[in-house]
C-alpha cells in the first residue's frame, strides 16, 4: 500500500511502502509541485532505491530555483538509508520522534 | 521457504507478503524485515531491468540462520551480471553532480551482512545474509 496526498497545512504526506512500483505515482504527484516543500513522512514505513530517484529527481528541480524539499518526522530504518545515500547533504531531514 | 515469481515489478507486493509470512513462519527478527525487504527488492528489480526478455521466472529462496536469514535470487538463462563488483556510488559533493539512481548496489553492500554471486550454466545466482548485529 501507497498513498501521497496533500496534507491540510499544503505538505506532501506520504504513507505506506514507496517501491519501485509506486514511484510513478510518486513522481507525477511530485512533479507538480511549483515550490519548496515539506514531506511529512511520519506514516512512510519503507523505500527503494527507486523511492529515492523519485526525490533526488524533485530535489534537483526545485534547488535550481533556489528551494528544496523539507523531510520531516522520518524514521530510523529510512534515515539511515538516507545517510548511507548522503541525502542528509543535500535535503533538510528532521528525525521523527523514536 | 521458495517460490517462483513473474519477470515484472507487479510481482513486489507478493515478494514482500512471501518474505512478511516467512519472517513470522520461521520467527525471524522483525526488525531485519525491512532491510531484507530493500536488499530483495533491489535484487529482483535489477534482475528484471537487466534481463527483461528472459523465458523463466526468478526464484527467491529464503532460508533461517542463527539470528536472522539467507536469501537467494537466481535468475535463468541470462548473461552474468555481478552486483559485488558494482562501481561505487556518487554519494557526496553538490546535488548538481549526482545522479538519480545508482544508488540500490550501494545501499545493499551497506545493509547486508554478507553478498556473493555465482554464474554457471547461464544461471545467475545472489545470495546475502542478514543477521541480528
Amino acid at each position: 500500500m501507497f498513498d501521497i496526498q496533500q496534507g491540510d497545512a499544503g505538505e506532501v504526506v506520504l504513507a505506506g511502502r514507496l517501491d519501485a512500483a509506486q514511484c510513478e505515482k510518486a513522481q507525477q504527484f511530485f512533479d507538480k509541485l511549483p515550490a519548496p516543500h515539506v514531506v511529512d513522512m511520519a506514516a512512510l514505513d519503507y523505500i527503494s532505491s527507486a523511492g529515492l530517484g523519485v526525490l533526488m529527481k524533485t530535489q534537483k528541480r526545485l534547488m535550481a530555483n533556489g528551494g528544496g524539499l523539507r523531510l520531516i518526522n522520518v524514521n530510523h530504518h529510512i534515515r539511515d538509508i538516507f545517510r548511507f545515500s548522503g541525502f542528509d547533504q543535500i535535503f533538510e531531514i528532521v528525525p521523527a520522534a523514536d | 521457504m521458495r517460490q517462483h515469481f513473474p519477470r515484472s515489478i507487479e510481482s513486489l507486493d507478493p515478494i514482500f507478503a512471501f518474505t512478511e509470512a516467512f519472517f513470522e513462519a520461521k520467527d525471524v527478527d522483525e526488525s531485519l524485515l525491512r532491510t531484507v525487504s530493500f536488499a530483495i527488492e533491489e535484487l529482483f528489480t535489477n534482475m528484471v531491468k537487466y534481463n527483461a526478455a528472459g523465458p523463466e521466472e526468478i526464484l527467491l529462496e529464503l532460508t533461517p540462520i542463527a539470528g536472522g536469514v539467507e536469501v537467494s535470487l537466481v535468475d535463468f538463462d541470462t548473461e552474468p551480471f555481478d552486483p559485488t563488483q558494482s562501481r561505487a556510488a556518487k554519494v557526496d559533493g553538490p546535488i548538481e553532480d549526482r545522479p538519480v539512481g545508482g544508488l540500490g548496489l550501494h545501499l545493499i553492500k551497506k545493509m547486508v551482512d554478507s553478498l556473493r554471486y555465482e554464474y554457471a550454466d547461464r544461471r545467475s545466482t545472489v545470495t546475502f545474509t542478514r543477521t541480528v548485529n
